[in-house]
């Protein structure tokens, strides 16, 4: 389809271990910073960051390997989000009903708000509701044999559809306020008398990124990785190889669903609010972009441009540039997508080796010369 | 060739940006230095919520521009570090805490929507800052570390409707965006309406993307009310007013009560929809005070002789003259020290809407209540106001109606 | 009687603006595949433009001739809009052809630019566009009255459905234009300059969101994020139609404008919405590639 995408088998392999070397230094790196940097709303935000680097994976897995582009994955972070918080919620008003039950006119605690109550059935619901609700949309989608850009605007519809209906139940779902005013799992993460909560949360995200890091490249590094490829690539040839091509697609459909859920149910933690906007479809595609300015295509590149756009805008969109950062963000966006298709990971690939033979060509030369 | 140095060059701008972002962490900008203070403002600038929010900003760098010539803040001159809100919620969430955290601000001056506030709440309480808002708002709350400077509900949207029915209306409809306020402030109507033996004849909530208002139009045809009391928001209002004039409908078929349109919102829906159309705030534009006019002057010499001044950016720029009496009864920028002096309930300032007073229980302001009467030239004119300010009551305990409809919070 | 023609003529004025809208889209999208997100952005500048010819008018020229303006404005907004993507195209779009959701990206990029513009340039509030006289108020027949405004935006769209068939069907660019999509090499063969095709195309479809923009002011709030309210129905209204269909673009518009109103008279808006999202995206599981489709052997179609 395009060659920037698929680099020789060689340099393949041999920037896998780039990749995996490079990951390794970023969670070094994560794993440190609560030490060194002072206060919390830093750590705070690099736990949000780590958050937004799960649902990049997650998308990489279905856009940047099996070439769907989903822009509704707000969706899928918002449900797992929405599940959290309603644990959450729970656990701080002691299983009575909410300000904004009340606001609706509600006495009694509505039955499927029940089941959030207990923390291991809401770890289960985290997982389950989106795989399921996935799974089902994916079984439709992938049988009629929906794809490329009409996939991306089915996913956008539905999404906007489950907005309006959250946003048209306030009384179940808190409309556009969303759920509010909730602590982490281990109780209250901002101040500093609580950054030992936030450290413990902070922590179990990491290595929820590493795990999903690992289980990612373990996905793609194997044939299952190489048929998602060969789906992006030639559906109907890989159809016609014999390969069930619609439960491939349905089985990392929903896992991405899933991934991106567990994301949303760790971001509540460090929000401390989930709001319907994590749900909207501008949200959606800034999380596409994510994926594209880092390097599709490659799990690492996800991870890369969730925490580098993240941190432009938040670096950005304050002071001096606040009027001018939608121009900035913009212009990043504009110039990957039509100079480097291969995103931050794909400049990198692509100059590196090149400048490092130079470099070596350039010493072997004055080694010359001195002989 | 050229590809090549465009890519070049964008390689290098990019790396450019990413040093820069990695610089740019950990840094802090500190609390200002001895002969300064720095104060954070936090509005939405990009975004759906912009087009209201600026103005609310443009208030606040007014009241700080004007404390500065006049010698500042405890001899400090406050200097501000404004964010992007970007109309969400969780951005607002993480940029008070960058605020409150990283920048060391003294305190922040921001939010407009419920959804916002609602998000920065924990985070002002859990570091223990100070939050001034300044948009009339539900009311059903009352932070330690708020302070909130636009109306509680039984200060705009009780007394309107008292005077709705003083003006003998009977059957009322109530229209809102499907948000926290539009939907509390039915709730409290409903019950003020249903206490006084009269008539709700419908309730509808347009989306807050809603771009077409026929169906609500014809909705309210079929229900045939005398009045009808909106809390549209935003973008919604310009929308709703020019299709009542599509079908012909003035004030004379359906007057309208309206709690979120000021001045600004008159200019962008065009003053000739809404002439003799209803409102309730605390300021207009037209207050007769002293200190009004020089506040009007001084705004529209800052930023130009065709805005106009509204009652949220009045409120904030009442906060941060409030934020600065309270800075000095307390002789410290320190929060607990200033949250202290505003309990004292002995702060307050002589604004443009008149003698404003912060509630030391509910850290409400008590303020004069204006019902206003949108004329031809954009303006607002007041038809009638309390004698005195109003005390503030966020929950209505005062308001037997409102104990016997139960629509306080639980606890 | 009356409660019925009110909803029907709500359904078709409805219909009618989603139809404006995305009629732009059904060349830019249906004809070319390009996949512009910032096609809402350019229903905003043409309705800022609509706005600065009213002031224009409003400063410089005698108060008799000041509802004209309004002639003025569309015949500006669709030039302004045109030139301005005639540019995207050139700068943006023509190196992402076969690159559908990269352009689609790309677009969502130069979207947030444009708001961003018009936010630095007209401030973030919004501005006011008066109808002008002749559209003011409406007209009352038995107890219905039907708007000027809408009246004539039915009567715009169907003029502008007329001349895009024209252009497409019976001129000479038109078929210069269909042999480009159709096959590009072979076009080029004939000695047809396709790149000048590509640029012309996409610019008519932007200045149809142009024309949109013009219209969309009358009904509502002129600010930087109008036009995001309309992005998402249009992509819905061209593929339910079925893309590269003028015809399918029509009925997608009725389909989604009639159930809109007809919903909303018993609901919520947020509850129609989700109802009618849920029927587009049902309706597409029987006809995934819309009504009226193109029928090709093509297994690998552009994806």
């Amino acid at each position: 389809m395009d060659t920037l995408l698929k680099p020789a088998l060689h340099i393949e392999k041999k920037s896998r271990r780039g990749y995996h070397i490079t990951f390794a230094v970023i969670a070094a790196m994560l794993a440190l910073s609560p030490f060194i940097i002072e206060g919390t709303s830093l750590v705070q935000f690099l736990g949000k960051c780590m958050c937004y680097a799960i649902v990049g994976i997650a998308l990489d897995l279905i856009w940047g390997y099996t070439g769907m582009l989903s822009l509704g994955h707000g969706l899928w972070f918002c449900l797992g989000g929405y599940a959290m918080a309603m644990f959450l919620k729970l656990d701080g008003t002691n299983g009575k009903i909410t300000d904004f039950m009340q606001t609706g006119g509600l006495t009694e605690l509505p039955w499927f708000w029940k089941p959030f109550g207990s923390f291991p059935l809401t770890l289960i619901l985290v997982i389950l509701i989106p795989a399921l609700f996935a799974g089902i949309v994916g079984y439709f989608v992938f049988r009629s044999r929906i794809k490329g850009v009409y996939f991306s605007i089915i996913t956008q519809a539905l999404t906007w559809a489950v907005y309006s209906l959250f946003m048209a139940n306030s009384k179940f779902t808190g409309g556009n306020n969303g759920i509010t005013d909730i602590a982490s799992i281990f109780g209250k993460t901002k101040g500093s008398a609580n950054r030992t909560n936030l450290l413990i949360i902070f922590f179990i995200t990491l290595a929820v990124l590493v795990l999903v890091y690992l289980l990612a490249t373990f996905l793609t590094g194997r044939k299952f990785g190489k048929l998602l490829i060969a789906i992006r690539d030639g559906e109907n040839r890989t159809y016609f190889s014999g390969y069930s091509v619609n439960s491939y697609k349905n089985f990392i459909y929903a896992m991405s669903a899933v991934l991106a859920a567990i994301a949303g149910a760790l971001f509540v933690n460090f929000n401390g609010s989930i709001t319907p906007t994590q749900m909207t479809i501008s949200y959606s595609i800034t999380m596409v972009i994510w994926v594209a300015v880092g390097g599709r295509g490659t799990i690492i590149g996800a991870v890369i441009g969730a925490f580098f756009i993240n941190l432009c805008e938040y670096n950005f969109s304050s002071g001096i540039l606040v009027e001018a950062w939608q121009f900035i963000i913009g212009a990043i966006f504009c110039l990957t997508i039509l100079l480097f298709k291969g995103g931050i990971v794909g400049i990198v690939r692509d100059n590196i080796p090149e400048l490092i033979r130079r470099i070596k060509n350039r010493k072997n030369k004055t080694a010359k010369e001195a002989a | 060739m050229k590809k090549g140095l465009i890519k070049k060059i964008a390689v290098a701008a990019a790396a450019l940006c990413f040093t820069m972002t990695i610089s740019s962490c950990g840094k802090a900008a500190g609390t200002g230095d001895e002969e300064s203070v720095t104060v954070g403002l936090l509005h939405s600038l990009t975004g759906s919520m912009a087009i209201s929010e600026k103005a609310v900003s443009d208030a606040e760098k007014l009241a700080i521009e004007e404390i500065n010539t006049a010698g500042g803040v405890l001899g400090k001159q406050i200097k501000f570090i404004e964010e992007d809100g970007a109309s969400d919620p969780s951005t607002f969430a993480t940029k008070a805490e960058k605020l409150i955290d990283q920048d060391k601000v003294v305190t922040v001056f921001g939010c407009w929507t419920s959804s916002s506030r609602k998000a920065v709440k924990p985070v002002f309480e859990d570091y223990n800052a100070l939050l001034w808002y300044p948009v009339q708002y539900e009311g059903m709350e009352a932070s330690e570390n708020i302070v909130y400077a636009g109306a509680a509900p039984n200060q705009q949207i009780v007394p309107a409707v008292e005077y709705l029915i003083e003006q003998g209306y009977k059957k009322f409809f109530l229209m809102g965006s499907d948000y926290v306020f539009p939907r509390t402030a039915n709730m409290i109507i409903e019950a003020q309406v249903k206490a006084a033996g009269l008539e709700v004849v419908g309730v509808e909530y347009a989306d807050m993307e809603q771009t077409d208002f026929a169906a609500i139009i014809s909705k309210i045809e079929a229900a045939q009310p005398d009045v009808i009391l909106n809390t549209l928001n935003g973008s919604g209002n310009v929308s709703f007013f020019k299709q009542m004039s599509e079908k012909n409908y003035t004030s004379e078929d359906y007057m309208t009560m309206s709690f979120s349109i000021a001045e600004e919102e008159v200019t962008a829906i065009g003053p000739a929809l809404l002439t003799n159309h209803l409102v309730s705030w605390n300021y207009y534009q037209t207050t007769d005070t002293a200190k009004n006019k020089d506040f009007v002057a001084a705004y529209k010499a800052k930023f130009g002789e065709n805005r106009v001044t509204s009652d949220p950016a009045e409120a904030a720029y009442i906060n941060v003259y409030l934020w600065k009496a309270a800075v000095e009864k307390a002789g410290s920028f320190d929060v607990d020290k200033v949250i202290e002096a505003i309990e004292s309930g002995e702060i307050s300032f002589d604004a443009p809407e008149g003698m404003v007073t912060l509630n030391g229980d509910n850290h409400h302001l008590a303020k004069p209540v204006r019902i206003g009467e949108i004329r031809a030239d954009g303006l607002i004119y007041e038809i009638k106001s309390t004698p005195a300010p109003v005390e503030p009551d966020p929950y209505l305990t005062t308001y037997d109606w409102a104990v016997a409809a139960g629509i306080q919070p639980l606890e | 009687m009356d409660q019925l023609v009110t909803t029907l003529f709500n359904g078709l004025s409805l219909s009618s603006i989603y139809l404006l809208v995305a009629l732009g889209l059904s060349i830019t999208f249906g004809q070319m595949g390009v996949i512009n997100m910032a096609h809402g952005e350019f229903v905003m500048l043409g309705a800022y433009t609509t706005f600065c010819t009213q002031e224009l008018f409003a400063n410089f020229l005698p108060e008799q001739v000041g509802s004209i303006y309004y002639f003025a404005a569309i015949v500006l907004a669709f030039f302004v809009t045109f030139a301005l993507g005639c540019l995207l195209e050139k700068l943006l779009i023509s190196k992402l052809y076969g690159r559908k959701i990269d352009s689609l990206l790309a677009t969502w990029g130069v979207s947030l630019i444009l708001q961003q513009a018009v936010r630095t340039i007209f401030g973030a509030q919004g501005v006011n566009v008066n109808a002008p006289s002749f559209l003011k108020g409406g007209l009352a027949v038995k107890g219905v009255t039907f708007s000027y405004n809408r009246i004539f935006i039915i009567i715009l769209v169907a003029f502008c459905l007329v001349m895009v068939w024209l252009l497409v069907n019976r001129s000479r660019y038109g078929s210069r234009m269909r042999a480009t999509m159709q096959n590009r090499p072979m076009a080029q063969c004939m000695g047809i300059n396709t790149k000048k095709i590509d640029c012309i195309t996409f610019g008519i479809g932007s200045g149809l969101a142009g024309i949109a923009g013009c219209s969309v002011a009358l009904l509502g709030s002129v600010d930087s994020t109008v036009g995001q309210n309309y992005i998402v129905y249009s992509f819905m209204t061209v593929v339910l139609g079925g893309a590269g269909n003028l015809f399918g673009t029509v009925i997608g518009a009725a389909i989604i404008g009639f159930s809109s109103i007809f919903v909303e008279n018993y609901q919520s808006a947020s509850i129609a919405r989700a109802i009618v999202l849920l029927i587009i995206i049902i309706f597409l599981q029987f006809k995934p590639s819309g009504l009226f489709t193109v029928r090709s052997r093509v297994l690998d179609e552009g994806v």
